[in-house]
């Protein structure tokens, strides 16, 4: 079968009742997360996978595992169109990824464009989710076919390296980072192990013995995280929010942003690909790109619909590009793909170069949802963005504790136990804290994810090799791979020491 | 970035470094003979993180610790929810998930902003009983609904 009989049947799956009205949710969920301020895509995503399980309890696990990922999916990129909306409105992103939004589209509010800003960044946004996925349908078998050819040892050096990749890029402190990453990892060690059966860190408590859950986890540090945060720090958010007026873009807005929305596409998807620099950078850099090629850049920071256009498509693209890390590698590459990772290893499905030939309706009903999706987003964000705008204006008071009982109820609906309550209460401290003193809890998250996996590949790779630690650098893909990831550690420390500034990914 | 919470931090990781190395001596060896036990990564691990702590305490010694401007933080506001937070957790299981669900968000709900008790006691009341009902009745999820007495 070829890839187009592969995506047609990805789209008869998408096409399932359930399915659209998954993909719909997500889509819906994620335009809401994104447009609130406080939750990210990440702690959005985590706070469903307990509810995506419940509802997809039913069913048998493929088709499960199905539906929940594309709407957990949907989620993830929903929140980059809804990211926009607050930044225009309001001058507030709602994420990461749409800080650079604010310069031009605030500008473009008050002067009464707020529509065709809005407008511009929900059409670049689809024109750039739907290139990202050609794109992710075009690479998805080759890559894959690649990866198959892969061993322990280099996918032990390759998962190091999405590893670097993240803690080279997250935070301030590239210790701290490391620090998370590596903190992270031996919390995946506690439990039993999986390779000789014996029990690691337990202590003879039985919840241990299963590990760690990383569900808990994740919920824990970002949306309690999150949550305490803002229940500590006031914030003050009372700008008045713009008119939006006529929606429709003019065809001369059209006309100035459709180059942008093209550039920004390709730039976000392949930054999007490569691991640890996600949406956030992409639309830095697209703000940057769009500022040299434009013909009259005074114009950057005043209202430029380019300033709008680009980096609303970059930071689309990117998060479709990272999905093909992990897809095809089973890599994440930030910390939203690893929770995506974890919800599909909870149905045990195992991302990755197997993933398209062991579940193909996982992998390419995924993929043609996110055509769906990405039309649905189209059409609810161009006339619905008025209600929207409206979500912005839901009290904190009701939503910081709802979010605290949405948590608590995932958590227990799908581990039944207390330990986890607490283990989650705990996490969201520690979350609040390591945030605010820059310890980067994205590296953290991802660690857990990826700790079984490099344990595991070490040491298949080391008892091929008799306990040779050379098989590491021997192995010359390996070698290239472990080459790589200290070139990311090392060039932003070397650049550092010039006294270069240095672009971080804030979004993790 | 505060100084002190940057020196603890690596205090409390180098510890948390050293423990895992420790007690990483006591997993028992490997069974069918292999080269790599499962006492190596959780090894390595440890003597990196001890490596990165002693990094991080170093680096304490060398920046300037900026004088925090920030606004009062709110301890009271949060020590309340999070004390309710830590009794739903612990109520959860013997009082069931609707009353404790009830019980703290109003609590959280007033202490977030005093007053309208009406629309509190509401949003509360939906939310509990409407969480419980479409996840237990309609989806028949299994969750502790009220007091097995």
């Amino acid at each position: 079968m070829n890839t187009l009989q592969f995506l047609m049947d990805g789209f008869s799956i998408a096409f399932q009742w359930q399915n659209i009205l998954f993909a719909f949710v997500g889509v819906l969920i994620g335009t809401a997360v994104g447009v609130l301020p406080g939750i990210g895509p990440m702690s959005g995503v985590a706070l469903l996978i307990p509810v995506t399980a419940t509802l997809t309890a039913g069913l048998p696990t493929e088709a499960a595992a199905a539906s929940s990922i594309i709407l957990l999916a949907g989620v993830y990129y929903g929140a980059m169109y809804g990211g926009s909306t607050t930044s225009i409105l309001l001058n507030t992103p709602g994420e990461s990824s749409s800080v650079v939004t604010t310069l031009d589209g605030y500008q473009m509010a008050k002067q009464g464009r707020a529509g065709s800003a809005l407008s511009i960044a929900a059409i670049g946004s689809f024109a750039a989710g739907i290139i990202s996925l050609i794109g992710l349908v075009l690479l998805a078998e080759p890559l894959s076919n690649v990866a198959l050819q892969f061993g322990p040892a280099e996918y032990f050096s390759l998962m190091l390296l999405g590893l670097a990749a993240v803690s080279g890029l997250a935070g301030k402190s590239m210790t701290k980072a490391l620090m998370m990453t590596v903190f992270g990892l031996m919390l995946g060690t506690i439990g039993i192990d999986a390779v000789s059966g014996i029990a690691r860190f337990t202590y003879d408590i039985p919840v241990l013995y299963s590990g760690l859950e990383f569900l808990t986890i994740a919920v824990g540090l970002f949306a309690l995280g999150e949550v305490f945060k803002t229940v500590l720090e006031r914030d003050h958010e009372d700008g008045t929010m713009a008119k939006i007026g006529r929606i429709l873009p003019t065809r001369q807005d059209l006309k100035e942003s459709a180059a942008p929305i093209l550039r920004g596409s390709f730039l976000g998807f392949f930054i999007g690909v490569l691991p640890g620099a996600g949406a956030t950078l992409a639309s830095f850099f697209s703000y940057i790109g769009e500022k040299k090629f434009s013909k009259n850049p005074e114009q950057f920071g005043k209202g430029a619909i380019a300033g709008v256009a680009g980096p609303e498509s970059a930071n689309n693209a990117a998060s479709g590009g990272a999905m093909i890390p992990l897809l095809t590698l089973g890599i994440p590459g930030s910390g939203t793909t690893a929770i995506l990772m974890g919800a599909l290893i909870m149905y045990n499905i195992q991302p990755g170069p197997l993933l398209f030939d062991d579940h193909p309706e996982v992998a390419w009903g995924l993929i043609a949802s996110m055509f769906v999706g990405n039309l649905m987003l189209l059409i609810l964000n161009m006339p619905l963005v008025k209600v929207f705008a409206k979500i912005i204006q839901t009290p904190k008071k009701y939503l910081l504790p709802i979010i605290i009982a949405i948590s608590f109820f995932g958590v227990y609906a799908v581990q039944y136990t207390t330990f986890d309550l607490y283990l989650l209460l705990a996490c969201g401290v520690l979350g609040y804290l390591l945030t605010k003193n820059d310890f980067p809890v994205a590296p953290l998250v991802l660690a857990l994810v990826l700790g079984p996996m490099i344990e595991n590949n070490m040491r298949r790779a080391l008892t091929i090799s008799n306990g040779e630690f050379s098989i590491f650098v021997t192995n010359p893909i390996s070698l290239v791979l472990l080459l790589i990831a200290a070139a990311w550690l090392l060039i932003p420390l070397l650049l550092k020491l010039k006294g270069r500034s240095v672009v971080l990914n804030e979004e993790g | 970035m505060s100084k002190t919470f940057d020196r603890f931090a690596g205090i409390a990781f180098l510890l948390i470094g050293l423990l895992f190395v420790i007690e990483s001596q006591r997993i028992s060896k490997s069974s069918y003979g292999s080269a790599v036990g499962p006492d190596i990564f959780p090894i390595g691990l440890g003597a990196v993180l001890i490596l990165l702590s002693l990094r991080l305490l170093y680096e304490t010694f060398r920046y300037q610790a900026k004088t925090e401007s920030g606004e009062p933080v709110l301890y009271k506001k949060f020590l309340i929810i999070f004390v309710s937070a830590l009794l739903y957790a612990a109520l959860l299981e013997p009082l069931g998930y609707v009353i404790t669900t009830f019980a703290f968000l109003l609590i959280a709900f007033q202490t977030m902003e005093r007053g309208k008790w009406i629309k509190s006691i509401i949003i509360a009341g939906v939310f509990s009983f409407g969480v419980y009902y479409f996840f237990a009745e309609f989806l028949g999820g299994s969750l502790p609904g009220f007091p097995v007495f």
